[in-house]
């Protein structure tokens, strides 16, 4: 007869990937779901996990699902894999999970990110996780979950373009930064995360999955491949990007790409790329070392690469 | 080093939570066994937003986060989200439990009477400075507080029950609904418009002060209901669970639970008024909780007030996700600042570029 020791594995604090299986069950379950219905935020029962809410435990969760030792995992806060949150997750996930970890978007499998999508333009079989703090796009013209549901599933969206032709009234332009609403395959308008307009074009027509989730709100949502994702414009009043205003970046030289300001003591401003993992490649190569760098989604000279979409 | 650029982050953060530690000073079984023995009131707070009953566990989980009674309730439920859900016990019914103390305001004595038990209510608050010049505190040995407990009834009905059979209240019919089918909202999300089962669960784990705030606007300036306390109870109750095998009921062990009902009267059809009962339960003795939740849980719903609103209450009293949120402003903005900041400067752009263009037509005319 067996002892009951030689049944069982030792005793551990916690499963592969921190969360108990019926949990990771129920988000995989959850993200089909998403993936069915691109755009449509699809309610689950969200676990604590050992970061505080609102610090990206939508994302970490769906991460820690969908993780498995063979996969490559970068992690990013505002552009930057060294950001302190961002090191904190990443160590966290290496810990339970065991998975190799990255700074190179063209070498991850997983990419969690808060408020950016990178640079260089992800490809097919990667997943990008973003982290959402506010997953309902009508919650400014909306307070009521419940009745924001019926909006959208009415496509009632009357509200929305009316908020965005208030701000043209108001201000001449939409004043909307990031977290600009987006129509998901012709259905369903969705909170892209707070990343910056510059980002929201790389969701359209993409070769990489998105699952956006957010931990506090309970509410997951997905892009899958080669969907349409158009931001909300007027036929007279196009979506518009950030203008850079023709600065570059002190660092590496690099123009076109997203910007972070950087005040100087003497009142002026410099700006460096906001995408830390592409900036320390291009040094490198600049360096004179090989380094593979991927196609990105905007050109040298600003162009992007879907003719599309930008006007 | 300015903060935003706390980079190489990895090492930065290490350092932040040793030195943490290093203030806090070592940490052993004496500070968990003092707070499990000494700060029974502190652990069912913590217990009851985590809505995890297990006092060693939330002994630990305050004193590794020194006392941030915020960190501790997350510490216990994220280690909660680590435990699948094995069974589900049977509900407690109120004349089950082992009740060491029932106040009602309504009567002056009720059916088992009034049983103040162990309580602070009419203690004078003054400080024992005594104790500080070295004399302990000693029980005072003329209340033999044993033959106290044992000569008292153990078990009381529920004065609703009364109320229900005298007419005041409206009849209630069993519900047969099993415990595994009885919505679960740490298993599922929390959605709108919320059913009863967990507008009662998200109140208990609730945070204490977010409940007591939102009860107390409703009770002084913002109610939509003059409120009286059916009864206030604090025991000890029974886990029943079947066993998976046999199907035979066993009991898992006892936990401390508080409850309390708050009636309103006018209820109903103005020609035939009946009271109403708004309710609510804790794991652990949480009086002033109770008392708050069960006044949200009667007027939630009732009235336009945002305190009234089930998806403002509910939202907004969640301890974890509300202190989680709001220390989340401390992470870095910058993309987002940055993006706004550019649409404000366009917004400045235009305006300027139109007044230039009025001057330049001031000059040409």
């Amino acid at each position: 007869m067996s002892r009951l020791s030689e049944l069982t594995h030792d005793w551990q604090d916690h499963s592969y990937a921190f969360l108990d299986e019926a949990s990771k069950r129920e988000l995989r379950r959850k993200i089909l779901k998403a993936i069915a219905i691109p755009g449509y935020q699809v309610p689950y029962a969200s676990r604590e996990v050992p970061m505080a809410r609102g610090w990206g435990t939508g994302g970490l969760q769906v991460t820690l699902t969908l993780v498995a030792p063979h996969d490559t995992v970068k992690v990013i806060d505002q552009g930057a894999d060294d950001s302190v949150n961002a090191a904190n997750i990443r160590r966290f996930i290496a810990r339970v999970a065991g998975a190799a970890t990255t700074t190179d978007t063209l070498r991850c499998t997983l990419l969690q990110s808060r408020h950016r999508i990178p640079e260089e333009r992800l490809l097919e079989g990667q997943i990008l996780i973003l982290q959402v703090p506010e997953p309902e796009p009508l919650r400014g013209v909306e307070t009521s979950s419940a009745a924001s549901a019926v909006l959208h599933a009415d496509a009632d969206y009357g509200l929305m373009w009316l908020s965005l032709y208030e701000q043209i009234v108001r201000h001449r332009r939409v004043i909307l930064g990031a977290s600009y609403p987006v129509m998901v395959g012709g259905r369903y308008i969705m909170a892209p995360s707070p990343i910056p307009r510059w980002d929201v074009p790389m969701l359209h027509q993409a070769a990489h999955l998105t699952i956006l989730s957010a931990g506090r709100e309970k509410r997951l949502y997905a892009v899958p491949p080669y969907t349409d994702v158009r931001p909300l414009e007027f036929d007279d009043v196009p979506f518009r990007i950030e203008d850079q205003g023709g600065e570059v970046c002190y660092r590496t030289g690099a123009g076109h790409k997203f910007l972070n300001e950087l005040p100087q003591d003497d009142g002026s401003s410099r700006f460096e790329l906001s995408d830390s993992g592409y900036g320390e490649k291009l040094l490198r190569r600049q360096a004179g070392e090989t380094v593979e760098i991927g196609a990105t989604y905007y050109d040298e000279r600003g162009g992007f690469y879907h003719d599309d979409l930008l006007r | 080093m300015a903060y935003v650029a706390a980079r190489g982050g990895e090492a930065a953060i290490l350092e932040a939570e040793r030195l943490y530690k290093v203030m806090l000073g070592p940490l052993g079984m004496a500070q968990v066994r003092m707070l499990t023995d000494h700060l029974p009131y502190l652990l069912d707070r913590v217990m009851g937003e985590a809505s995890l009953y297990a006092p060693e566990l939330a002994a630990l989980a305050v004193a590794q986060t020194g006392g941030d009674l915020y960190e501790a309730v997350l510490l216990l439920r994220a280690y909660r989200s680590t435990q699948p859900r094995l069974a589900y016990a049977a509900p407690i019914e109120q004349d089950a439990i082992t009740t060491v103390r029932r106040v009602s305001a309504a009567f002056k004595d009720i059916p088992g009477g009034q049983v103040l038990g162990p309580t602070l209510d009419y203690s004078h608050r003054m400080l024992e400075m005594n104790v500080l010049r070295g004399q302990p505190t000693t029980t005072n040995s003329s209340v033999d507080v044993s033959s106290t407990v044992s000569s008292s009834p153990t078990v009381f009905p529920a004065l609703a029950a009364w109320q229900r059979q005298a007419g005041l209240l409206p009849e209630i019919t069993a519900d047969t609904t099993t415990p595994d089918e009885i919505p679960d909202v740490t298993r599922e999300p929390l959605l709108f418009p919320v059913s009863r089962s967990h507008k009662l669960q998200s109140l208990a784990r609730g945070d204490t002060g977010g409940i007591l705030a939102l009860g107390y606007a409703n009770m002084r300036g913002y109610g939509a209901v003059h409120p009286t306390i059916n009864e206030v109870r604090l025991g000890y109750a029974d886990v029943i669970l079947t066993h998976p095998v046999t199907g035979v009921h066993f009991s898992a062990g006892q936990v401390r639970v508080s409850s309390a009902e708050i009636v309103t009267n006018f209820a109903g059809d103005p020609h035939d008024p009946r009271l109403e009962l708004g309710f609510s339960a804790t794991l652990g003795w949480n009086e002033v909780k109770v008392i708050a939740a069960s006044m949200l849980d009667l007027s939630m719903g009732k009235a336009g007030h945002a305190s009234q609103t089930p998806e403002f209450v509910l939202y907004h009293t969640e301890p974890v996700e509300s202190s989680g949120f709001c220390i989340h402003f401390k992470l870095p903005h910058y993309v987002t600042f940055q993006s706004s900041l550019e649409a404000m400067r366009g917004v400045k752009q235009l305006e300027r570029a139109d007044d230039l263009l009025e001057m330049a037509e001031k000059v040409d005319a």
